[in-house]
């Protein structure tokens, strides 16, 4: 049984009076454990309303969606569903509940109802995972963005779900904190085998994951491995912005110039060498 | 023109919670420079753009800050004419937004500057039309049911309706997707026909390097150089402190040139950066 | 505005730090109460002297609490000034000019009232800065749990509390933003007549109610993400207890209490007159 799983769900939300906009059409996809997958898409795509959906904030218009084959129409199993997956939102400064770091990660466990001894260890537990014990006692208004959507996540993580949603967790950061997320959340998936997707527009972000999942108007396009990369009309057409390497790598092809496809700046700078050693050992062959 | 000469600037001073943001700024901004202003949190940019505007005014016998010919340290400014001259937007300046339909809200600031009822609606029309939105299909909407990236080209509006000769941004693509980043960069361009002095807080590099001509360093309140794109990112010094990261295309670049591969290390462009590539291949494939 | 001290936290480890936040609660509400009991320059100088050892023992660096008391100061100067200046006193004045006279009685009265504000603010700041929002909600929360019987909701009320102690530095913050964007857009707060100044506002108040309004929603997704279901089946991480250093503070400010009684009714004369007559 998939963690998540959404079957043709229809949804959409009021605009205005009567108008509806209907922001997800049939959409179908599945998570399973352990899995790291990126869910990319414009502004307007609706990736969004799939992580809302996910644990239950919202409930689908048509089709269903279950966890751990939990369905979140009813109502009893949300609480069940959220210990399960925990969702890490846009704005790091809406997310904490207290005025302390270690008070708002324990908020999670409190509500698990959890004896105050393994609340303790497990706030520490989740504040040691993101980098932050040493800010344990001080409040949100010293901490960068990063730093408190570190802290945002060490709150999801104490409550110890099996999946983590971060939906555009990293869109108000700055590039440091951005990196700061990344690192923590690329750990969390290799280290502690927490499934993650990642929802986000920033292709560098998503070339880290080993599923891409592309929304164009509330469509799934596209569902695959990394070798999606290599279709760039399909990101293209959802409006995204390919990762820098591929851009390159495709510009370079067209000059004759073929790299395959590196995905990050590393890949790129290795490929890019042995292409050129390759090239000149053949040039050096031929003319002798 | 701004010009800046000597500038200090102390919160809460001659109190025992007396701090210093700024020590002895010197910068010429010349009209027409599209300048650049990086450092990191705390390193006093928003301090130091505040006074362009009056909204810090300069303290006694703390240096000289002249816009045009307006002498902001003088006792009385007249800031009908300074804000006139000198258009600011915040960051997320889409939270600025109060009037129930966009066209009021764009009309606010040429009202404020005493302008006749038809003088405001030319204005706000053409400002409306240079971000790109359509009058009559905009001008009667609710600036709260538009999508957050017409909301901000309503705000920019907003700023650009007062019709300034000099453009003052902070971050203007934060948390945008990017192709909103690019849509929104676009159109400072082409404001740029109308106020061609432009001045940008800004944590992008990319965007750093893209846009500015010239790019002023600053660090705890000073200022640690002014450099065109080129000489900025191939400072080492200011590389290896950490005070300046690079635009992604200048680090594989740079990283090539590290690998021995004869690539200038300081491209600021994909083209440049696919062009080099491609030279280093065919002179390497010539030479053998 | 940015140094409200509400809700600053200063971390450090004192016994005052260390104790037990209801009986914080419990000594700041005696405390209180004290304060109106004092009457007399000796029983404020007899209070001051212990306020003055409990800032010195929580090892707040004193200069931070001044900072939570700046604004209270400037209230208080004023006060005191206006104080001085309009008191009609019985007797001649001791200055004169046109309509203003100034009595010794005004002197002492303005004094006797500047220092009891100044008392007033002084230990709860001490309260704020040396215990948690958090911490004062639980303690709040315990304090009140008998009325939970009476199906008063005290634990939402701690938790509105927490939220709001939370907010109010960040709305604070987005306020002033919102201004200086206005502002650059040439908007002008400055008006007298109160009607205009509202309407002027309203650029700011707009935006700001927006978002907070977004900002309510987002805490309020993160809660319920967060397994959130309102009292039910909750525990804490910080259990409350109290040590005897707790009870001995409570007892300590209690004989505080009846001193300062003893001051007021003047106890003290009574009891030495008893002696002597005995």
């Amino acid at each position: 049984m998939p963690l998540l799983e959404l079957k043709n769900v229809d949804y959409s939300y009021p605009s205005g009076d009567d108008d509806y906009i209907q922001a997800l059409y049939s959409v179908s996809l599945a998570v399973e454990r352990g899995e790291f997958v990126a869910l990319v898409g414009c502004n307007g795509s609706g990736k969004s309303t799939l992580a809302r959906l996910a644990n239950g904030l919202i409930t689908p218009d048509r089709g269903f969606v279950t966890v751990d084959g939990m369905s979140t129409d009813k109502k009893e199993n949300l609480y069940d569903i959220r210990k399960k997956i925990g969702v890490v939102f846009q704005n790091p400064d809406n997310q904490m509940v207290t005025t302390v770091v270690e008070d708002d990660v324990a908020f999670g466990p409190e509500n698990l109802g959890l004896p105050p001894a393994e609340i303790r260890e497990r706030v520490d537990w989740a504040l040691d995972c993101v980098g932050m014990r040493e800010y344990a006692k001080s409040g949100p208004f010293r901490l960068s963005g990063g730093q408190k959507q570190r802290v945002a996540i060490a709150g999801v993580l104490a409550i110890k779900p099996e999946l983590m949603i971060l939906d555009e967790a990293t869109g108000m950061l700055d590039p440091e904190g951005r990196a700061e997320v990344m690192k923590v959340v690329t750990d969390l998936n290799r280290r502690e085998h927490m499934a993650v997707v990642m929802i986000t527009h920033f292709m560098e972000e998503a070339a880290t994951a080993d599923r891409i999942i592309i929304l164009d108007r509330g469509h799934v396009v596209a569902d695959g491995g990394r070798e999606l990369f290599e279709r760039p009309e399909v990101f293209e057409r959802a409006g995204l912005m390919l990762p820098l390497p591929v851009r390159l790598a495709g510009a370079l092809k067209k000059n004759g110039f073929d790299l395959g496809c590196p995905l990050t700046v590393e890949q790129f700078v290795a490929e890019t060498k042995r292409a050129l050693t390759e090239r000149k050992t053949d040039g050096g062959g031929g003319s002798r | 023109m701004i010009d800046v000469r000597n500038l200090s600037y102390v919160y809460s001073p001659k109190t025992p919670f007396m701090s210093q943001a700024l020590f002895g700024i010197d910068l010429e901004i010349r009209d027409g420079d599209f300048f650049g202003i990086i450092g990191s949190t705390g390193a006093g940019k928003s301090t130091l753009v505040s006074h362009f505007n009056a909204l810090i005014r300069v303290q006694k016998k703390s240096g000289t800050v002249i816009v045009d010919d307006i002498d902001l340290a003088a006792k009385k400014v007249d800031l009908n004419r300074l804000r006139a001259t000198v258009g600011m937007v915040f960051q997320y300046p889409e939270h600025q937004l109060f009037d129930d339909t966009v066209e009021k809200d764009v009309r606010f600031g040429p009202k404020n500057l005493g302008l006749s009822v038809e003088e405001q609606k030319e204005r706000a029309k053409n400002a409306l039309e240079l971000v790109g939105l359509n009058y009559s299909e905009f001008a009667e909407r609710s600036p709260f049911e538009l999508s957050g990236g017409q909301k901000r080209r309503v705000a920019l509006a907003g700023v650009l309706a007062m019709q300034p000769k000099i453009l003052v941004l902070d971050e203007p693509t934060a948390g945008l997707d990017p192709k909103g980043k690019r849509e929104i960069m676009d159109l400072v361009m082409r404001a740029r026909s109308m106020c061609p002095t432009v001045v940008m807080i800004s944590h992008n590099m990319d965007e750093i390097a893209t846009y500015c001509n010239r790019i002023a360093v600053l660090g705890k309140g000073r200022v640690v150089g002014v450099f065109t794109p080129r000489e900025l990112f191939s400072n080492r010094e200011l590389l290896e402190n950490g005070a300046v990261s690079l635009p992604l295309v200048t680090e594989i670049a740079a990283r090539l040139h590290e690998e021995g591969i004869d690539i200038d290390p300081a491209l600021l462009t994909e083209e440049e950066l696919v062009d080099a590539i491609l030279a280093a291949a065919g002179r390497r494939g010539g030479d053998a | 505005m940015r140094d409200v001290t509400i809700g600053q936290y200063y971390p450090a480890n004192s016994i005052v730090h260390r104790a037990d936040p209801r009986f914080k609660l419990l000594i700041m509400l005696l405390y209180i109460v004290m304060v109106f009991f004092c009457d007399s320059f000796f029983s404020f100088g007899f209070l001051t002297l212990f306020v003055l050892v409990t800032v010195l023992i929580s090892r707040v660096p004193p200069l931070k609490v001044l900072k939570g008391l700046r604004m209270v100061i400037v209230v208080v100067l004023i006060t005191t000034v206006l104080m001085i200046i309009f008191y009609r006193g019985e007797g001649e004045p001791l200055a004169e000019w046109k309509i203003f006279r100034i009595y010794l009685d005004g002197i002492y009265a303005s004094i006797k009232l500047a220092w009891r504000l100044m008392l007033l603010v002084v230990m709860p700041t001490l309260l704020t800065l040396t215990s948690t929002p958090t911490e004062l909600c639980d303690g709040l929360e315990s304090l009140l749990s008998p009325l939970k019987k009476l199906h008063f909701p005290v634990h939402e009320l701690a938790l509105i509390m927490s939220i709001a102690l939370r907010l109010i530095p960040t709305l604070i913050e987005e306020t002033d933003k919102i201004m200086n964007a206005q502002k650059a857009r040439g908007a002008k707060f400055e008006s007298r007549n109160p009607f205009k100044k509202i309407k002027a506002m309203l650029p700011v108040l707009i935006p700001l109610f927006v978002s907070s309004f977004r900002r309510a929603d987002d805490l309020a997704d993160a809660m319920d993400s967060r397994c959130y279901r309102g009292a039910k089946g909750r525990t804490r991480m910080k259990s409350l207890k109290f040590h005897a250093g707790d009870v001995i503070a409570l007892l300590v400010w209690c004989i505080i209490f009846v001193c300062v009684l003893f001051l007021k009714y003047n106890w003290f004369g009574w009891a030495f007159i008893a002696v002597i007559g005995l």
